[in-house]
């Protein structure tokens, strides 16, 4: 018998239009097991025999019914844990995410996340572990400089599509500021207009002349710059220990490391 | 430096031409000057943990705390910078020995008034660069004015520019109860610094340091987080009192305790002091003195390293100290961390079935850790595990497969035996914090009972009759 692969938009409306449409098409051709349908994000390199590939279009309406079905029957915290996943970079992600959600339907188990015995779950937490790590990571080192109007802006360069959940992370902490994040990978803005709810803008352009920093911002990050020079000891430094802690490749946005300081650590 | 204009007094023998002296002022330091100094300064404190509160944002006012901490960067050194770590002063009255800001040393001093601490805190924040503010300070004229000037910074702080991050704040031994209880109130973390092990090393490095008066704070604290907690319980909006809960930390290397005098000491403070955190801090040799260790000497950082991993046994993993080390064997292990060389001591309690053992039995096999631990717990309630579950899960099967069955059946083939998965484990080589770049073993070595390691390693007669 054979397979069939749903090819959905790498988003995490696409995927779950995805499980939708899976759902519906069991129905219809009377398929015996979700095992035999899977999702993908993106056409594979290497087409597999007697396996049907079906490119989806993105309907917002079926997603927002499979998002209402997981937190009725799955729970807000599985909700999170599965938005994680498939924010997260990998192929596996779509699939993953789907079987977790039949099977936590089928055994209508709301701590669906902790039976890491099964396979799929065990892919879709390593997926939401990534991008959970990956939020952890940003909510440290993004670094705010002041632009001349007073806006707040920060660079980020990320793996996964992370943007959605450092922002409420953010709105909370500096409720009074206007502030900016880029995630230069999606060329998506995070936008907090002071006192107000934030939201996202994608595919937007930015006039990057507009960038221009504050007398006060210079000053700022060069004590910044000096403090963390200061505050090592120098008889105990351990480069290799601090690129575990802080890998390189965050710190070309990190105004500590930035190449034309001489106060470079 | 400032610069005086003296003009010379009439009829006097120096010629009638207009002299520059320099003048050593505090008042001319810009900030940076300042803040250089003052980090300097405080750059031997450990603790920069920004852990233990959840509190979130008002909408109004800047700042929220994140109970797991959240750590900004990390210097050279591999620490993490998580607080501006700063001293209000240098300008000390104490002369402790091991101490780089000590009376009678020549460094330069500098003080910052509140509004700088408060200016460079708010902006630091809103960047993004630290998590709060860590605020101690030298002894200016006495305990209490030094305690009254860091309770004016900090309500300055938290009640003119409004900040609601994290605060940590040190006790002064020594200064009026109400100005602690007061600084209290307005902090999220205490901590008074135990400085050294015993109260006999403390009276021979830190002759204006006393014991008594260091636990004096130290057990206010405790009783004000207590009671604290109560009236929290009856009143909502009642003020928290340190509700980050209180930390220590004491200077390992500088004077001659053995591990064990050390972790009794320890887990005298989480049990009868309601401790959240012993700091341990490798001696820093910066001042020649006939008391302390050569400057030269290398920092004890193996055995700090093994000290934090016992007190995370201690804390988490529900170990006595009793078990880890006795008055026959008083150090740890250097070639092996703690909670290995327990188990190779009581191999009789192996192996453990991973889908019956408890959990406290589970936290205690090598490779397997809290989260580890959580994790079999809530799996294996689905369905039996194998081996390779549990290494997709996060268990470090090289070195827990000596120690653990899945369905009755062990990993390989192994023998059970302290000779044969010591070597086995020496083989696999820790992963340690530093190596080659930083400090490495030989110069560590130095510092830890050699012997008694040695005899670990090469397995010899006196080795066996330590361990056994």
């Amino acid at each position: 018998m054979g397979e069939y692969v749903f090819v959905c938009e790498d988003s995490i409306e696409g995927i779950l239009n995805g499980v939708y449409e899976a759902y519906a098409f069991k129905k219809e051709q009377k398929i015996e097991s979700h095992d035999l349908l899977h999702l993908a994000t993106k056409n594979p390199d290497t087409y597999r025999l007697f396996t049907e590939y079906l490119p989806l279009e993105t309907n917002a309406e079926n997603a927002s019914k499979v998002i209402s079905t997981i937190r009725k029957k799955l729970g807000e915290e599985t909700y999170y844990q599965l938005c994680l996943a498939m924010a997260s970079c990998f192929e596996e992600k779509a699939d993953a995410v789907y079987h977790t959600i039949v099977l936590g339907l089928q055994m209508n188990d709301r701590q669906i996340f902790d039976r890491l015995g099964e396979d799929c779950v065990q892919k879709a937490f390593r997926c939401a572990r990534a991008s959970s790590n990956e939020v952890g990571r940003m909510l440290q080192f993004i670094r705010f400089s002041e632009l001349e109007d007073g806006i707040l802006y920060a660079k980020m360069n990320v793996k996964h599509h992370i943007l959605p959940f450092i922002m409420p992370h953010f709105s909370d902490r500096l409720p009074m500021e206007n502030f900016i994040i880029y995630d230069e990978n999606t060329n998506t803005y995070g936008l907090h207009p002071k006192f107000k709810p934030w939201y996202l803008a994608e595919g937007v352009e930015f006039d990057n002349d507009k960038i221009r920093f504050t007398e006060a911002e210079k000053e700022y990050q060069e004590l910044f710059q000096r403090f963390c020079k200061t505050i090592a000891i120098e008889s105990r430094t351990n480069e290799k220990l601090q690129t575990g802690m802080l890998p390189l490749r965050f710190r070309p946005n990190m105004i500590e490391f930035s190449e034309n300081n001489s106060a470079r650590i | 430096m400032g610069e005086l204009l003296v003009k010379s007094a009439p009829g006097c023998a120096i010629p009638k031409k207009e002299m520059n002296i320099e003048l050593y002022t505090t008042a001319k330091k810009s900030i940076m000057d300042k803040l250089t100094i003052l980090t300097d300064a405080a750059k031997y404190d450990v603790a920069c943990t920004s852990s233990g509160v959840d509190r979130k944002g008002n909408g109004r006012d800047m700042g929220n705390c994140v109970s797991a901490g959240i750590c900004h960067s990390f210097s050279s050194d591999g620490r993490c910078i998580s607080l501006l770590k700063i001293l209000m002063s240098n300008e000390c009255v104490y002369d402790c020995k091991y101490c780089v800001n000590r009376k009678s040393n020549d460094v330069p001093r500098a003080t910052f008034t509140p509004d700088e601490i408060c200016e460079l805190t708010m902006n630091f924040y809103r960047r993004n660069y630290i998590e709060g503010l860590f605020l101690s300070s030298g002894i200016i004229n006495n305990p209490t004015y030094t305690m009254e000037l860091i309770y004016q910074t900090l309500y300055k702080l938290r009640n003119v520019y409004r900040f609601r991050g994290y605060v940590h704040v040190k006790g002064i031994p020594g200064a009026d109860p109400i100005v602690i209880q007061q600084t209290g109130y307005l902090a999220d973390r205490m901590s008074v610094n135990l400085e050294l092990p015993t109260a006999q090393s403390l009276e021979a490095l830190a002759p204006n340091k006393h014991r008594s008066n260091i636990l004096k704070p130290m057990r206010q604290i405790q009783n004000g987080i207590a009671q604290g907690k109560q009236e929290l319980a009856l009143y909502k909006s009642a003020p928290s009192f340190v509700p980050a809960g209180q930390s220590t930390q004491m200077i390992i290397g500088a004077t001659p305790e053995s591990d064990y005098q050390i972790m009794s000491v320890a887990e005298g403070l989480y049990d009868k002091f309601g401790l959240k955190r012993v700091f341990y801090s490798a001696y820093v040799g910066i001042n020649e003195d006939k008391a302390l260790p050569s400057v030269r000497e290398a920092s004890p950082l193996l055995r700090e390293h093994r000290l934090y991993q016992a007190d995370w046994l201690l804390r988490y993993y529900s170990f006595r100290v009793s078990e880890l080390l006795n008055e026959k064997h008083q150090n740890f292990n250097i070639l092996l961390d703690p909670k290995c060389d327990w188990a190779l001591q009581h191999l009789e309690q192996f192996p453990v079935e991973i889908n019956r053992a408890d959990y406290q039995m589970l936290l205690r096999v090598p490779g397997i850790g809290v989260k580890s631990a959580q994790r079999i717990c809530k799996a294996r309630k689905t369905g039996a595990l194998n081996f390779e579950s549990l290494k997709k899960m996060g268990v470090v099967l090289k070195r827990a497969l000596y120690f653990i069955t899945c369905s009755g059946k062990m990993m390989y083939n192994t023998k059970i035996e302290e000779n044969y998965i010591t070597r086995n484990l020496l083989a696999e080589h820790e992963k340690l914090p530093f190596d080659k770049d930083g400090m490495t073993y030989k110069q560590l070595s130095l510092f830890d009972d050699t012997q008694e390691n040695a005899g670990l390693f090469g397995m010899t007669e006196e080795g066996k009759k330590a361990y056994g």
